[in-house]
């Protein structure tokens, strides 16, 4: 069709290496998601201190990550940390390999630039919180840290849940720039099999149909959980 | 020797928000089982006083004991837990937590705060919800009941940190004239049960009804302080017969 040749698709070297791809991307999705919400949580709680070098220090982190090119800070990660000469022994082969591997620096790199966009998104959360109900926590005797994980947090969740949609979406999709620094992602595979294939035109049809099908199954998930923690009478449930 | 007995002990309490003196040296002491209600024009400090009695707000001079707390001497939140034990605050919006159900609402802090028994916990938040009426609510969210519903619901999640001692501030303000009523009512047998209340309120005719004392405050300043009959049928200073005749 359209003189677009796939027969390559039919060999099981290839086709391994597409699940590994995927499954590689989707572990650093996940992964760095996971801290870049956390990253996200803490810095916006960091800043509800009001802490003079805290705010600093924060607000500093945000506007590096949040204004630079996340392939620079991956690259910049990977030179910085791999440099380090951080060696450990596999338990396995019993050869000196990097502490902190390809993936790792990925992971931490993509993390830090998730987490700097989502302190944004939890703290202007965390402005909608009316002051009644930080002061109603507070009379009950709910201590800075019980108040910000049992009522603001997840009050401030559900009104920052889209533009989290959002970020997420976004590191996603960034996970592709893992291929730069040799992480065997799915992106990284692309380049594998068009190299050896010659398809490139093909492979990046279909790499791109899978882009589209797991970022869409992320939106999905994430409007699922929105409608889920709706809550009636409050925000979007009103 | 009755001013070291009262429960409630405030002593020349003097608060300022940057140049603005707002409690400019506010005694007061309420004893045991009293219902002490404050009025007093909007801007007087009622409610300022009422944060400063359970520590919500740190004092700049004068001496505030509840019970055997010394308030002003308590530095930290940690050190204010067993205050939160003894004072409960109703406020004016009924600020119930959104995330959480109404039974919720009130068995969460006697768990995560007191670390009281879950089970024990449940069986006095059901209890409470009955007692305000509001027995077949359990389980709806705050923002499905009504702001006279919501402001039981935060009357009994007061109440089940089992005070010895109640602030309400304003809690029928935001509410509207049929609401009102079946607040007050709710109010009314706390007092009845021999519950310490200060009640900040507007609501003159009710305060005339539950009071043993009221207090009219002015400019920062307890300007008298009396039964509610003395203190509405006889006021004694010119600033409280003017503000009298203004409101009744
Ligand atoms: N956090 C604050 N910062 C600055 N000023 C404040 C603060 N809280 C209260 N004030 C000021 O202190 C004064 C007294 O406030 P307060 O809330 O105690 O009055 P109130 O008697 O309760 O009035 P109302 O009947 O309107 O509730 C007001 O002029 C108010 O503007
Ligand atoms: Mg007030």
């Amino acid at each position: 069709m359209f003189g677009l040749d796939y027969s390559w698709l039919a060999d099981p070297a290839y086709q391994n290496w597409l699940v590994t791809g995927v499954i590689n991307t989707l572990e650093l999705a996940a992964l760095s998601s996971s801290v870049a919400i956390l990253i996200g949580m803490l810095g916006a709680l960091g800043l509800s201190l009001r802490v003079f070098w805290l705010d600093a220090l924060i607000e500093f982190f945000v506007e590096v990550f949040r204004n630079t090119p996340p392939l620079l800070q991956m690259l910049f990660a990977y030179f910085t940390l791999s440099t380090l000469g951080l060696k450990t022994t596999d338990p396995v082969t019993g050869l000196e390999v990097p502490l902190l591997s390809a993936f790792a620096c990925a992971c931490i790199s993509l993390s830090l630039f998730g987490g700097a966009l989502a302190i944004e998104a939890f703290r202007s959360g965390l402005e909608t919180m009316p002051k009644a109900i930080t002061e109603a926590g507070r009379s009950l005797g709910y201590s800075r840290w019980a108040r910000f994980w049992r009522i603001e947090v997840p009050i401030a969740s559900r009104v920052c849940l889209p533009s989290l949609t959002n970020i997420l979406t976004n590191l996603f999709k960034t996970t592709s720039q893992a291929s730069v620094i040799t992480v065997p992602e799915l992106m990284y595979y692309a380049g594998q099999i068009y190299n050896d294939t010659f398809r490139t035109l093909e492979v990046m049809i279909l790499i791109l149909i899978i882009y589209v099908v797991l970022v869409s199954i992320l939106s999905y998930g994430m409007s699922r959980l929105e409608a889920y923690l709706t809550l009636p009478g409050y925000g979007k449930g009103q | 020797m009755k001013r070291s007995e009262a429960l409630i002990e405030i002593d020349n309490i003097h608060k300022s928000f940057g140049d603005f003196e707002v409690l400019k040296g506010i005694s007061l002491s309420v004893n045991e089982g009293e219902a002490v209600c404050i009025i007093g024009p909007s801007g007087s400090g009622k409610s300022t006083v009422l944060r400063c009695i359970n520590g919500l707000l740190p004092i700049d001079e004068g001496f505030i004991r509840v019970g055997n707390h010394r308030v002003h001497e308590l530095r930290s939140e940690k050190e204010m837990r067993p205050l939160r034990h003894q004072v409960s605050m109703v406020f004016q919006q009924y600020n119930l937590f959104p995330h959480k159900t109404a039974l919720e609402n009130i068995m969460m802090a006697p768990i995560q705060v007191l670390g009281h028994e879950r089970a024990e916990v449940e069986d006095r938040a059901r209890k409470l919800l009955e007692k305000v009426r509001l027995g077949n609510k359990a389980d709806s969210y705050p923002g499905m009941l009504s702001g006279g519903q919501q402001q039981r619901v935060a009357i009994a999640r007061a109440l089940a940190m089992q005070p010895e001692v109640i602030l309400f501030d304003e809690v029928t303000a935001a509410l509207d004239p049929e609401t009102v009523k079946e607040v007050l009512l709710t109010i009314r047998e706390l007092v009845d049960d021999g519950l310490t209340c200060i009640l900040v309120t507007h609501e003159m005719k009710f305060a005339r009804e539950v009071a043993d004392r009221v207090c009219f405050t002015d400019r920062g300043l307890i300007v008298e302080n009396a039964p509610p009959a003395d203190l509405f049928d006889n006021p004694q200073d010119p600033r409280t017969r003017e503000f009298l005749g203004q409101v009744l």
